[in-house]
């Protein structure tokens, strides 16, 4: 039992220590990783300017270009970071001093079927990659990455462009 | 009556009796004059009414019409995916629903197009409750689907801001809006001639 007691403290301390220096390391890499987040710079601008999608080189559909166009004003405006969210062309746009602009431009698009899809749940997914670029009043690139949408097993095929658009207004909330 | 009537033909000027004696000549031409100035007069006031009333009828009366649209994105002030009748009035392409309407002028449509598409037949509500259905029922269902014409209306505002509109009509009802508005003046990327691009 003596044995047991001495050596009980020294394993508790064992486990303690372990315990500590994983403790650090969590929060030493928690901070790193917030950190990394943290060092994202925030920008800020009280208006934006969503401008039409470019098919480019990507046989798009027209419907699928307005319906992307028009979900990103809505996705964007409802962030409730802008004082205003601009329409491509709008006049107003051009007295906003700080007026950021968003381009979307088409790099991946595979329209599946709805019918294909609800019937055998792994054919017939809509997915869609697209370059989101946002610059700032100067031209400068404030964001630069691919961005997909997908509609996967219910809805209709053009639900792939509000998916697309969901993840665009969250990036626009990381980023201002 | 008379007797008085003679008296005063003896008293009046010469030139009044010239007048009286030409009275039946003048009759006749009269005759003629009045009847050219009651034909004039009324091909001016009936027949400008009517021209105008027609004109009236032409840009009230809706050349295009088809009812249980769909608007599925891009009404202003109508909420995404509501139904309505879409017609063509006067100079503009319309969208109205039981409470509100949308208007765009042909003049400020900057691309027109039209495609085709597939819609199942259950939707909504009805369609999560088909996947309750045992042994594959709700999958057996939406097998079940119909073609449809897909309008995309890409156009400009007052303010010059752009904005796109995308209806779903029954099957072949896309291409006559699509043909009346180029006739308006809406722009159109793909001829009116060629066929809708199927996209399967």
């Amino acid at each position: 039992m003596k044995h047991y007691a001495r050596t009980a403290p020294s394993v508790l301390h064992l486990f303690a220590l372990v315990c500590a220096l994983l403790l650090m390391v969590g929060s030493v890499t928690g901070q790193t990783g917030s950190g990394d987040s943290k060092s994202a710079q925030k920008f800020s601008s009280s208006s934006i300017q969503i401008e039409p999608t470019d098919p480019g080189d990507i046989p798009m559909p027209p419907e699928f270009r307005m319906a992307i166009y028009e979900n990103l004003i809505t996705q964007i405006t409802k962030t409730g970071k802008f004082q205003h969210v601009y329409r491509s062309g709008d006049k107003d746009a051009a007295s906003a001093s700080d007026l950021v602009t968003l381009h979307t431009t088409a790099r991946a698009f595979t329209k599946g079927s709805q019918k294909k899809r609800e019937v055998t749940t792994v054919s017939g997914s809509t997915k869609m990659t697209l370059n989101v670029h946002i610059t700032d009043h100067a031209g400068q690139p404030i964001v630069d990455r691919e961005v997909d949408g997908k509609v996967r097993f219910l809805g209709e095929n053009l639900r792939v462009t509000y998916d697309f658009s969901k993840k665009v207004a969250k990036i626009v909330s990381v980023t201002f | 009556m008379s007797t008085q009537n003679s008296t005063v033909n003896l008293d009046v000027p010469d030139a009044v009796n010239f007048l009286r004696e030409a009275r039946p000549r003048m009759s006749t031409r009269g005759i003629f004059v009045m009847f050219l100035m009651t034909l004039g007069s009324s091909l001016m006031f009936f027949s400008t009414p009517a021209r105008g009333q027609a004109l009236a009828e032409s840009q009230s009366a809706p050349s295009v019409v088809q009812a249980n649209v769909k608007l599925v994105i891009g009404g202003d002030t109508i909420k995404n995916n509501s139904e309505g009748t879409l017609s063509v009035i006067g100079n503009s392409l319309q969208f109205a629903t039981a409470k509100t309407k949308v208007e765009v002028k042909a003049s400020s449509i900057q691309d027109i197009s039209t495609s085709e598409d597939s819609r199942q037949n259950i939707t909504g509500a009805a369609h999560f409750a088909t996947m309750a259905i045992p042994y594959g029922g709700g999958r057996v269902l939406s097998l079940f689907s119909h073609q449809v014409d897909v309008l995309t209306v890409e156009f400009k505002d007052d303010g010059g801001g752009y904005h796109g509109t995308v209806f779903v009509l029954p099957q072949g009802q896309a291409a006559p809006f699509k043909k009346q508005l180029v006739t308006m003046g809406a722009k159109a990327s793909v001829p009116l001639a060629e066929p809708p691009a199927t996209n399967k």
